[in-house]
């Protein structure tokens, strides 16, 4: 047992250093993700994006029904009418930008106020949308003739998570970090140990491949989760809210992670060199990594693109990864991808056993 | 170890390598038709043929490296296909001179192989061994061909074999470092390991092994000691066309560049 613990030690530690010391694989599976993360964070996308706003109408007046017209016709502003528990619990996970409350005997009765909820520490979505809606405001209680003395709309700040694109980009990155690593590091380190029979070197001694296995794809999952910890660190700096479980959110990572490795075992079994290997590691990774929720959401994807996408095994890990870090969603929330997940997992695990060989 | 290691007479130990009627078959080819062969101990063995003789299927179903489908190997008394981990363990194979993983130096390839046979390696000395003390920290993908063919030959010795398989160790090389290789292997015969080689250089063959073996299509068609094999031609009657010249081309290449080792790259 001993020996057995340090031969795998001693080939898990040569695997580490075979991936460290191959610039290409380093570049392509750790430093590429980086890269990119850095980029999107400082083109910073959040500036375009619309306002998200909730409405609870409590007033259900014609001059309620005026001010909703009038509101609609700005551009700027997405609508998500609902009731005010439903519409304040949006706001505090960071789905809502502003909610807005229209009280009842608005229009008619000079005390009642607007009242528009903003998170706090407001971020620049919240502020513009409080401008527009103040101007919107003053518009229809001209043409209505009235309105209430002082302020037309009272701002109230609440508790809640302010997510930015940070906070979308960095779970996408995280996926994406996870898919490179098995589909890119595994595929192209194997199918060259096999090209130069390095693979067959090693089954010429006593020693039980399955070891070498083992240990490379340990060493995989080690340095998957040491690049997790870069990224997290990085989106902490940059404003990331984690409110999720660490624990789960590496869990999850590893799910994720048997898929690509499998993935990635299975073009190293079939490609007899990396020519034939690249050209189906991209075909499997870039349209994922565009589809799959990585960069936008794929709500701002045209319709039929989404029910392509939706069962991509990148869209499942994206979505549970992001529902974690951005809500704090635990197992049972998560059942949905972790059984997409899980059914990807064992069709890629069954693909690379079929596949994969030796020589 | 010097180039000009001393000739010794054909080895006379025991067999320590025993092929019996091995046969394998792929598809509608039979590769490899009912070998049969003895090596001795402390022998230099060499397989000749053309290509697709068989030479290599042979050899790999003798490491324990592909299976057998009719007669035995055994390796110092055990038998492949009930313990190929044992004969594996018994035995150095030399593969292609590629192949090591890139990212690791020598001295790292070499204790990662000992730790593969459960060994304690010495890595300095077996580096000292085929001269490449000085390339220790250096990775395989820097070596010339000769260095990279030397380090293979290392790499087969990590497990102190009773027996050492070489496939085609002088393909690619300079007429020097093939001469320097041949004085490597006598080296690697005069401490004790038997040695089975394949060779496409008759020259080769004539100048290293004790015996050889000549296949052709899947058989062996002829076995002896290269000058027995030679006198049993003559001895049929043949006479080449040409008379022998006292000297060859090869003899005026090294007579015009010597016999120091050129290392290219």
């Amino acid at each position: 047992m001993r020996r057995r613990l340090q031969l795998f030690w001693v080939l898990f530690v040569a695997s580490l250093k075979m991936f460290v010391r191959n610039r290409l694989a380093v570049f392509f599976s750790l430093f590429l993700p980086l890269v990119i993360m850095l980029i999107f964070g400082v083109l910073n996308f959040e500036g375009t994006s619309t306002v998200v706003v909730g409405v609870v109408d409590e007033a259900e007046n014609p001059a309620s029904l005026a001010l909703l017209q009038a509101m609609e016709n700005v551009d700027t502003f997405r609508f998500e009418p609902g009731d005010r528990p439903a519409q304040m619990a949006a706001l505090e996970n960071g789905e809502r930008d502003m909610v807005v409350v229209i009280p009842a005997g608005w229009g008619t009765d000079a005390a009642a106020r607007l009242t528009a909820f903003t998170p706090a520490g407001s971020q620049q979505e919240a502020r513009l949308g409080t401008l527009i809606l103040t101007a919107v405001v003053a518009e229809v209680l001209v043409a209505g003739g009235g309105g209430p003395a002082g302020p037309l709309v009272q701002v109230e700040q609440v508790n809640a998570l302010n997510l930015g694109y940070i906070d979308f980009l960095v779970p996408g990155i995280l996926g994406l970090t996870i898919m490179q690593l098995g589909l890119f590091g595994v595929a192209f380190s194997f199918v060259q140990l096999k090209r130069t029979g390095a693979l067959r070197r090693l089954f010429a001694t006593p020693t039980a491949p399955g070891y070498f296995l083992g240990a490379q794809i340990a060493s995989r999952l080690v340095l998957g989760l040491a690049q997790i910890g870069i990224l997290l660190g990085i989106g902490l700096l940059f404003g990331l809210h984690l409110v999720g479980s660490l624990a789960l959110l590496l869990g999850v990572a590893l799910l994720g992670a048997v898929i690509f490795l499998g993935m990635g075992f299975a073009i190293a079994g079939w490609a007899k060199n990396e020519d034939q290997a690249a050209p189906v590691a991209n075909i499997i990774s870039l349209p994922m990594m565009f589809l799959s929720g990585t960069f936008f959401p794929r709500e701002a994807m045209p319709s039929f693109l989404q029910g392509v996408t939706e069962y991509m095994p990148l869209t499942f890990l994206n979505h549970a990864l992001r529902d974690i870090a951005n809500e704090g969603a635990g197992v049972v929330e998560l059942a949905p991808d972790l059984l997409g997940m899980a059914v990807w997992a064992v069709i890629s695990f069954v693909v690379a056993v079929r596949l994969f060989s030796w020589e | 170890m010097t180039v000009a290691a001393t000739w010794r007479p054909p080895a006379v130990g025991a067999p320590i390598l025993v092929v019996r009627d091995l046969r394998k078959r792929y598809g509608s080819l039979q590769a490899v038709d009912g070998v049969s062969f003895e090596v001795r101990e402390n022998e230099i063995f060499g397989i000749l043929g053309p290509n697709g003789a068989g030479k290599t299927t042979t050899l790999e179903m003798i490491e324990g490296m592909r299976p057998i489908d009719t007669g035995t190997a055994t390796v110092d008394g055990v038998d492949v296909t009930r313990d190929p981990r044992g004969v594996k363990a018994r035995i150095g194979i030399q593969l292609q001179a590629s192949a090591f993983f890139d990212e690791l130096t020598l001295t790292e390839l070499l204790e990662l192989f000992g730790h593969l046979y459960n060994r304690q390696v010495d890595a300095a000395r077996l580096l000292a061994d085929v001269e490449l003390t000085d390339k220790a920290g250096s990775q395989v993908r820097t070596l010339s061909g000769g260095q990279k063919q030397r380090f293979s030959i290392a790499a087969a010795l990590v497990n102190e074999p009773r027996v050492l398989f070489l496939d085609e160790p002088s393909t690619g090389l300079d007429p020097q470092a093939r001469r320097h290789l041949w004085g490597l292997i006598r080296g690697i015969r005069a401490r004790g390991h038997t040695v089975v080689l394949t060779t496409h250089y008759m020259e080769e063959a004539e100048e290293l092994c004790d015996r050889v073996a000549i296949m052709d299509r899947g058989r062996i068609v002829a076995l002896d000691t290269p000058q027995g094999l030679i006198d049993a031609l003559l001895a049929s009657g043949f006479r080449k066309a040409r008379v022998e010249r006292l000297a060859n081309l090869e003899d005026v290449f090294i007579d015009l560049t010597g016999h120091e080792l050129r290392e290219e790259e």
